[in-house]
């Protein structure tokens, strides 16, 4: 099927709704309360790192009742709600609350997706003659459920239903927190009329811009819009004509996408770090970047380094190799390469290391240098013990000033790496 | 700057009690005793796994009504830790990170 078709013509998907979206309500500091019973019903904010610096990586609903917002800092937060309580994230526990939802929902179909950590959608095509034949509103009823008795009776969940993805997620927006919401053909038009551009996910201030030069200011405008005026005039792209058939509940998000890249970053603990400072940091974010590529069982070519400085300069560079590298000392190797070429008129803020032009490791292939080999052999030892005993538990001396300050911390949109950060020594 | 005070001691839970859960009896500490003192729980906030390499330590998030506890138990040396204390004061925002006076 071409990608893109132009007069293309489509009605609402008049089938009936197959897709449920399930979203948990301020899942840290929900499971943060669920866990510590005097924190129910308080303002909480939950933090990657407890320190002045913070900034809230979660809200509970009386913080939010309060004004704050996830991504505010201590400061600002402080101002609005001076009872606010801040916690640190404790990822094992998430751990086991995603897991739990995870087997919930592979109760009631293989085919289920998580969007991310408090995420996640089932996908009931297929399912409804045999198994699941009960209306998917009593099922979505029977989840929140489950998960109360499962996890906790603090836990809350919201559950959108409709015919595809974009859809269920909107609907699962609807009424926060606990809430539960069909989108239809029947009242798809009367629930975008409710709701203003930026409600929509993808919608934010560049692409609302971009709709409103186009006439484009309303939901519904958005979906009345021809999908030949959304290509080829608001967003330039074939992306016109998936908004017009993700408006239409026609299913354009059920895809996979490979990682094009692996990497962290850290904000720099002190304020006018050293050389050594910078290079024990270093060090650390290549051997966690190299501990990723290897859980994955890949292996990368490039490095790329971006450096934020006092001032707010940024400087970034990347160099590609010919060989590819998984090792944590080889990842250093090169990341110093980069690195040494960075301009020094400013203290560093914050560093980050990704790797790029990933492909399958070849653990498998001997090296004719026996260096090489002995390299790959001392990675796969120093694993093998870290494994059964713990991350870092053998780590490089260049890295030991930091293990302690880098805590690796919960990965936002994906999930990929949840198992290798919950085993800690 | 966290607001829990560390224990980590070896404690003896004194009695438990068990829950029917999906279609499992769980078993969950009732009673503490810490250093000649008693606590008895109220309410068990959340079980989790967690791991320490290949050890699997089974994480007690508990409390009395008065203060929440953090337990730990070890599976494969069958012992109970108390990890952390938070009493009912969790410090506000506000006064976190003032100045030493």
């Amino acid at each position: 099927m071409p990608r893109y078709q132009p007069n293309l013509l489509l009605p609402v998907n008049a089938e009936p709704p197959q897709i449920l979206h399930i979203d948990l309500n301020s899942c840290f500091a929900t499971v943060e309360q669920q866990a510590r019973p005097l924190l129910r019903g308080r303002p909480l904010a939950v933090t990657n790192r407890l320190t002045k610096n913070a900034c809230v990586v979660a809200a509970s609903y009386e913080a939010k009742d309060l004004g704050v917002k996830v991504g505010m800092g201590f400061a600002e937060a402080k101002l609005l709600a001076p009872d606010l309580i801040m916690v640190e994230t404790d990822p094992p526990k998430y751990h086991y609350v995603y897991k739990k939802l995870i087997g919930i929902m592979k109760s009631y179909s293989p085919k289920i997706g998580m969007k991310s950590i408090d995420e996640g959608v089932i996908d009931f095509h297929g399912t409804r003659q045999n198994v699941n034949r009960r209306p998917l509103a009593v099922i979505g009823q029977e989840i929140k459920q489950r998960l109360r008795d499962e996890v906790g009776p603090w836990m809350k969940c919201n559950v959108g239903i409709a015919p595809n993805r974009f859809l269920a997620k909107t609907a699962a927006s609807l009424h926060k927190p606990d809430g539960l919401d069909v989108i239809t053909h029947k009242n798809l038009r009367s629930t975008l009329a409710d709701l203003e551009l930026t409600d929509l996910t993808g919608i934010a201030e560049r692409n609302q811009a971009r709709l409103n030069t186009a006439g484009i200011y309303t939901p519904l405008q958005f979906l009345d819009a021809p999908a030949d005026v959304l290509a080829r005039k608001v967003f330039h792209s074939v992306c016109g004509e998936d908004w017009y058939r993700r408006l239409r509940g026609w299913e354009v998000d059920d895809v996979e996408y490979a990682t094009k890249t692996v990497g962290r970053q850290f904000v720099m603990d002190e304020w006018q770090p050293t050389e050594e400072t910078l290079h024990s940091r270093l060090s650390h974010l290549c051997e966690t970047t190299a501990m990723k590529l290897r859980y994955r069982g890949l292996a990368a070519r490039g490095i790329h380094l971006y450096l934020l400085y006092a001032n707010g300069d940024v400087w970034y560079e990347r160099k590609l190799f010919k060989t590819a590298v998984s090792g944590g000392a080889d990842v250093y190797r090169r990341a110093q390469l980069v690195f040494n070429r960075r301009p020094r008129d400013d203290w560093v803020r914050m560093m980050a290391v990704s790797c790029y032009k990933l492909e399958p490791a070849q653990t498998d292939q001997i090296s004719l240098l026996e260096e090489i080999n002995k390299e790959a052999w001392l990675t796969e030892a120093i694993d093998t013990i870290n494994h059964q005993y713990g991350e870092f538990t053998v780590t490089y001396a260049s890295t030991l000033a930091a293990k302690g300050l880098i805590k690796q911390k919960i990965p936002f949109g994906s999930t990929r790496y949840f198992e290798l950060l919950c085993n800690r020594a | 700057m966290d607001q829990s005070t560390q224990i980590n001691k070896d404690v003896n839970i004194v009695a438990f009690y068990f829950k029917n859960t999906s279609r499992r009896l769980r078993c969950f500490p009732k009673r503490m005793e810490l250093d000649g003192k008693r606590v008895d729980f109220t309410e068990t906030g959340l079980v989790h796994p967690t791991k320490k390499g290949q050890r699997t330590i089974h994480v007690f998030d508990m409390t009395d009504g008065s203060a929440d506890y953090r337990l730990e138990f070890d599976a494969q040396e069958l012992s109970w830790k108390l990890i952390a204390i938070t009493d009912n004061h969790y410090a506000p925002i506000s006064t976190q990170f003032a100045p030493a006076s």
